[in-house]
């Protein structure tokens, strides 16, 4: 299956779209808008990627995602920030202990599951910020290894989670208890269907029908699987900056998919050839 | 008879072995300071086998192969710091060398085999990608060719190896042959602190 590019959302610039040093996260609300962060700021755009709305964050943030009440979280270093729709601050977790640098942030039902790339382990907290277990940490490397620096993962509807471990070269599923159900993957600089370097995939998230997209680094690649994990298409070439590591990847309701070139801090936007819906 | 010294021969005797403790120290730090700024340096914003920036390009092995010496006074150094300990080391293996059964690439990058691992940690002894692992540099073996600097460098890697000038080696030539043929003029003299200078 064939992957085109069709649009570019932000850049490099200083410009009220735009971002000046870093452009690390994206994610979808509900509504189907697509929140940027970087440098101190979210950054809100329509479904045009017409900007609508901007505020800014304590810290550099490094991802963000939006709860199905709205809720807007942003992890950062050693903190995750909340906000309302408005852009206001609600409040933050504070947990210097387990909040060392957060790149990634799930939700499944009361749960909220924070990435601690410093940790190299996905926390589970419940509504309130309480913390119930930690999940990727219970094995003889005490966490994920990721020599990237950058730990994404994705829930599915039933729970389970699906978190990059890069340096194994593998995505592996979780349950929110922490036990590990199975993972799939190999290294391999040849055949497009693994995974070449010292550690990739970098970044992940779940697709419509059981689908997986994953980003790559060196060279940067976007790859698609099915459900079954075989490999439906992949873009790489010159589509990303050859030095882009670490690329968020989100995935809206009509199945396109937005890939956030590091270098050049814009978000790519991909859709399969003949329809958004493969 | 012999004559006494007087107040003022011991007075100019204490001036004279001053005089000569001051000049001698101005000679010894003389002789460090142009030792410091006689020092060959490889600048890492220019060794393309260093800089960011340069990837998807042909290693450069002019370092060890136009040393006066026998064996280069370049070595690869990897910042054990830095280190990410990755179970499939881009420096260590040669990641384009065909996947064996246990899923390691076949063959090692370094064509002097001068670098070792160790698994360290908590050591998983049947799924050798369960692992972290120390790398070291052998000294011995290295030559300071440049392919595991090159192997580890952003993005692939962390570039946590650089090469680096070994001055109890170097011969600190006037015109470091090496110099000469750098294509990035990247090596270059610099006022460092060496030890024992």
């Amino acid at each position: 299956m064939d992957y085109r590019q069709t649009r570019v959302i932000s850049g490099k610039g200083t410009g009220a779209h735009q971002f000046r040093e870093s452009l690390n996260g994206i994610g979808f609300d509900p509504a189907g808008r697509l929140y940027a962060v970087g440098d101190r700021e979210v950054k809100v755009f329509d479904g045009e990627g017409t900007l609508k709305k901007r505020w800014e964050t304590q810290q550099p943030p490094y991802c963000v995602a939006v709860r199905d009440d709205g809720s807007v979280f942003v992890g950062e270093a050693g903190q995750v920030e909340m906000f309302d729709q408005s852009g206001n601050r609600v409040g933050a977790w504070e947990d210097a202990d387990r909040f060392g640098t957060v790149t990634s942030i799930g939700f499944h039902e009361d749960h909220v599951l924070i990435a601690d790339a410093a940790d190299r382990c996905i926390r589970r907290y419940d509504k309130t910020g309480k913390w119930i277990n930690d999940i990727g940490k219970d094995n003889n490397t005490k966490g994920f290894l990721i020599p990237n620096g950058y730990l994404d993962f994705s829930v599915d509807e039933t729970g389970v989670i699906h978190a990059s471990n890069s340096a194994k070269h593998r995505v592996e599923r979780y349950t929110l208890d922490g036990e590990l159900l199975g993972f799939f993957g190999h290294f391999g600089m040849v055949r497009p269907e693994n995974f070449p370097g010292c550690c990739n995939p970098t970044n992940l998230t779940l697709a419509g029908e059981g689908k997986l997209v994953v980003t790559e680094k060196a060279g940067p690649r976007m790859k698609v699987y099915d459900r079954d994990r075989k490999l439906l298409g992949f873009v790489g070439g010159d589509a990303f900056h050859a030095e882009c590591k670490n690329m968020d990847v989100a995935v809206d309701g009509q199945d396109r998919i937005y890939v956030v070139d590091t270098v050049r801090l814009s978000v790519l936007v991909f859709e399969s050839e003949g329809g958004s819906k493969p | 008879m012999k004559k006494q010294p007087t107040r003022r021969d011991v007075l100019g005797h204490v001036v004279r072995g001053t005089g000569l403790l001051v000049l001698g120290g101005a000679a010894v730090h003389l002789v460090r300071r142009a030792n410091a700024e006689g020092a060959w340096w490889i600048d890492p914003t220019k060794c393309v086998n260093i800089r960011l920036g340069a990837t998807g390009v042909e290693v450069c092995d002019l370092c060890a192969t136009d040393c006066v010496l026998p064996l280069s006074a370049i070595r690869a150094v990897n910042e054990f710091s830095e280190c990410g300990r990755c179970c499939i080391c881009p420096a260590y293996y040669d990641v384009r060398s065909e996947v064996g059964p246990d899923g390691l690439p076949s063959r090692k990058l370094c064509p002097r085999d001068a670098i070792t691992r160790e698994a360290i940690g908590e050591v998983d002894p049947e799924d050798p990608l369960n692992n972290f692992y120390e790398y070291t540099i052998d000294e011995d073996k290295c030559n300071g060719c440049g392919a595991c600097v090159m192997g580890c460098k952003e993005p692939a890697g962390l570039g946590s190896i650089r090469l680096e000038v070994r001055y109890d080696v170097c011969l600190d030539c006037n015109r470091c042959t090496i110099a000469q043929v750098c294509p990035d003029d990247a090596i270059v003299q610099k006022a460092i602190d060496l030890p024992g200078a």
